[in-house]
């Protein structure tokens, strides 16, 4: 029997037209914008200047607070600007312009296709060239996998998942980095495992990918009989259900173990990491290249399968300039998302740059994309079934709709993770997830706010404390006098 | 069965006579006290309870004017200083008079000066609408046009304008209790004084973005280009973050400033309009400083005025 998770969750039709597309290498464009907030925390300080000549996987950003990144430069050439450029919501953000001249890659780059299975026996040397190359992770949230990796002290992980299933419909291009470059994902996977002190992984991978499961278990039967520090490697086939990529699904599907609300997976045992992470561990471990690339699925309904493609792309390079290479928008195409159709993003902005987390390329059509028109909730329930996390989207809206703060907090809104399942089954049509998500934000800042107040009250507790004890010994001091 | 009735009456009575007793003895045991002059103070409020004072509702604000030793820090906008008197009455104490404010919107980002680069289909509200990107604007830091504002109001002072796409304060109507201020999730809407007979002069951009950008994002974005801060003789303008913003204490309404600006960002409103005579040298003086848009936005302020007027019917059907 497959596993999948306990509760909640929906069955979009998968749409996964460009899975039998090979991974194409996208050319170089001429003039590249490496963004400077390429991941989840502190934008990072650019240290080139403008007229400086970089080289491929040259550092060129670096990381501006413990959560933060490393950014490398995916080309080679001059530094024409650095300022504001808009990204693909149209927000503001540091970019860096570099003008291609050549491919010149930086020294200590192993650029050759073969395989590497001698996993470093160095725990520290491994999470350095993690952190240094800019690993972050690439399923969605970009948060940095070198701090993901080093568990808390007093805690430990008791199995690595690897996220592989892809669970947002039209996407593909974990499928056929699992197809392709399987082995060094397994590869990472044990490089992972070894950092988490030798415990099992397990890599998840949702039944709809036959051929990724083929050749995942595959690749770690053969790493398994040839190579050493690969044992306690599995391949689980989930059942089809989104959203089983969400970490907490994930966690629930694999090990049947619940993260409990506003707590980490470390806390029940568990580490998990996409499959391309994966693939970025391996690159930025064995072969020392900083994560400059990454694939793209490029799809849609309205293209036909010969412009469907995955490509892979250096960060940095143009939307419009993917959009030229596969021969211009489609006229069917009404909206262009970034991401999935589920938790994506629209694109406002096509000049905006790929960064580090993009996955997508997804062109929709008016049919798919125009709301329809909103009704009453008529108590059906269907988005509490629907709801992974157990939550009951219509209660939160009306809570949300009457800024309910306390109440809110006690229904535990902070825990949905924005996977839109609520939204996808009204049958109202309310835009449940679209105001629940204002209201997560605001209760989460009032509970920062509250832990944030405590723990100054506890500093000021023991500041008064430390006053006290040191106030006798200064009256003692002038009677010595 | 007469006795019966006699008895049922009876018993009836008594029973009402014990439980009346009963009542009266808990209402004097449990009796909460309260200061007589909670309710006093409450009567003269406007009891909105729309919360522009900062407390909970009208007996809040009552119960903090009576625990107050002053009533510096307690102020009804709604009531205004017509009501503050008459609390400062009931209370004894002395009140300090407010000029009037009125919410004003600091953005003339109609569908003409600013176009359109993208339309949003999502959820018709603004603050969702913020959280999700920039705006179907190029501006980052413009009216978002949902209405967020309308919905906050609780005197239907703000509709909006079909027209412009932009929210319109009904100044009859507006009570400046601050609650589009902080509905509106780019902070385009602001308090300000209400001035003689209406008359103010603002700026009416919050775009923070250099100069270009910000021009070719809206035809009427303050540049920052700082011209006004030089003609100004009262030094009520300044400027950050390429942006002017007219300090209302400081202000004497001389208009120097709109005269000189170039786009347009800097408007009067609610000045007499010049009579046709006397209009003529001004418009040549205007007309040096590369644009006339400083005489035209004078001009525009009654017809801003009648627009309002329309807007309220047009709220209606919106509703």
């Amino acid at each position: 029997m497959k596993k999948t998770f306990s509760i909640g969750g929906v069955h979009p039709n998968d749409s996964k037209i460009s899975s039998g597309c090979r991974i194409e290498v996208l050319p170089v464009p001429g003039t590249v914008y490496v963004s400077m907030l390429q991941h989840l925390g502190a934008m990072a300080n650019p240290v080139v200047a403008v007229g400086d000549k970089v080289k491929v996987g040259q550092v060129i950003g670096e990381p501006s607070g413990f959560i933060s990144a490393f950014v490398h430069s995916p080309v080679s050439g001059t530094v024409k600007s650095i300022g504001p450029r808009k990204d693909l919501a149209g927000w503001n953000i540091t970019h860096v312009e570099i003008e291609v001249e050549g491919d010149e890659w930086a020294e200590g780059i192993d650029l050759s296709d073969t395989l590497v299975t001698e996993i470093p026996q160095d725990t520290k040397a491994i999470l350095d060239k993690i952190k240094l190359n800019g690993v972050v992770g690439l399923g969605g949230a970009t948060f940095p996998a070198h701090v993901k990796l080093c568990p808390p002290p007093g805690k430990k992980a008791e199995c690595l998942i690897l996220n592989g299933a892809e669970c947002e419909p039209y996407l593909t291009s974990d499928n056929r980095i699992m197809i392709e470059r399987s082995k060094e994902i397994v590869v990472g996977a044990a490089i992972m495992k070894y950092v988490l002190g030798g415990c099992p992984a397990v890599i998840g991978i949702e039944e709809n990918k036959p051929e990724a499961i083929a050749a995942m278990k595959a690749a770690v039967a053969e790493l398994q009989a040839n190579a050493k520090g690969y044992d306690g490697i599995s391949v689980m086939v989930l059942k089809k259900k989104y959203p089983q990529g969400g970490e907490k699904q994930l966690i629930d599907a694999v090990m049947h173990r619940q993260v409990k609300s506003m707590g980490l997976p470390i806390d029940v045992g568990a580490v998990v990491q996409n499959v391309a992470t994966s693939l970025a561990v391996y690159e930025a471990v064995q072969k020392n290249k900083p994560l400059i690339t990454n694939t793209l699925t490029v799809t849609g309904d309205c293209l036909p399968m010969e412009r469907q493609h995955n490509y892979l792309f250096r960060i940095g390079t143009p939307l419009s300039f993917i959009i030229d290479q596969m021969g211009g928008i489609p006229e069917a195409a009404v909206k262009v998302v970034s991401g999935g159709p589920m938790m994506g993003k629209a694109i406002v902005n096509l000049d905006a740059t790929t960064v580090k987390g993009s996955s997508s390329l997804l062109f929709l059509t008016a049919a798919q994309t125009v709301r329809k028109e909103q009704g009453n909730c008529i108590r059906c329930g269907k988005c509490a079934e629907a709801c992974p996390m157990g939550l009951e989207p219509f209660l939160l809206n009306k809570l949300a709709k009457n800024r309910m703060m306390d109440e809110l907090e006690e229904n535990a809104v902070h825990d949905c993770i924005e996977c839109g399942c609520c939204l996808y089954t009204c049958p109202a049509n309310i835009p449940l997830l679209d105001v629940i998500r204002i209201a997560k934000g605001d209760v989460i800042k009032i509970i920062r706010g509250r832990q944030a107040a405590a723990r100054a009250a506890a500093e000021a507790a023991k500041a008064a404390e430390a006053a006290k004890a040191a106030e006798p010994a200064k009256v003692a001091e002038p009677a010595k006098k | 069965m007469t006795q019966t009735i006699i008895w049922t009456i009876a018993i009836i009575t008594l029973l009402g006579v014990l439980l009346a007793v009963v009542l009266y003895l808990v209402a004097k045991k449990f009796k909460v006290e309260e200061d007589p002059r909670i309710e006093e103070v409450e009567k003269v409020l406007p009891g909105a309870n729309c919360g522009g004072c900062g407390h909970a509702g009208c007996h809040a604000f009552a119960t903090s004017c009576v625990g107050a030793s002053s009533l510096d820090n307690n102020f009804c906008p709604v009531g205004g200083n017509e009501t503050m008197k008459k609390v400062a009455a009931v209370l004894g104490m002395e009140v300090k008079e407010k000029a009037p404010m009125v919410a004003v919107v600091r953005c003339n980002g109609t569908c003409e000066n600013r176009p359109r680069t993208n339309e949003y289909g999502g959820y018709a509200s603004c603050r969702v609408k913020s959280a999700l990107y920039c705006g179907d604007t190029g501006c980052l830091y413009g009216c978002l046009g949902c209405g967020d504002c309308v919905a906050a109001c609780a005197f239907g002072a703000i509709s909006m304008d079909p027209a412009t796409g932009l929210p319109v304060v009904d100044e009859e109507k507006c009570t400046a209790c601050g609650a589009c201020v902080k509905a509106c999730p780019k902070g385009v809407i602001e308090l300000r004084n209400k001035g003689p007979r209406g008359m103010r002069v603002y700026v009416q951009c919050i775009n923070k973005e250099k100069g270009g950008v910000a021009r070719k994002a809206c035809k009427v974005a303050c540049i920052g280009c700082g011209k006004c801060a030089k003609v100004c003789a009262h030094d009520a303008i300044t400027i950050a973050n390429n942006l002017a913003y007219i300090d209302f204490t400081k202000c004497k309404l001389c208009r120097k400033c709109v005269a000189e600006c170039p786009t347009g960002a800097l408007v009067a409103v609610n000045f007499p309009v010049p009579k046709a005579k006397p209009a003529a040298p001004v418009a040549p003086a205007a007309a040096k400083v590369e644009k006339p848009a400083g005489a035209v936005s004078v001009k525009e302020a009654p017809a801003a005025l009648a627009s309002e007027k329309k807007t309220v019917e047009t709220k209606e059907e919106q509703k």
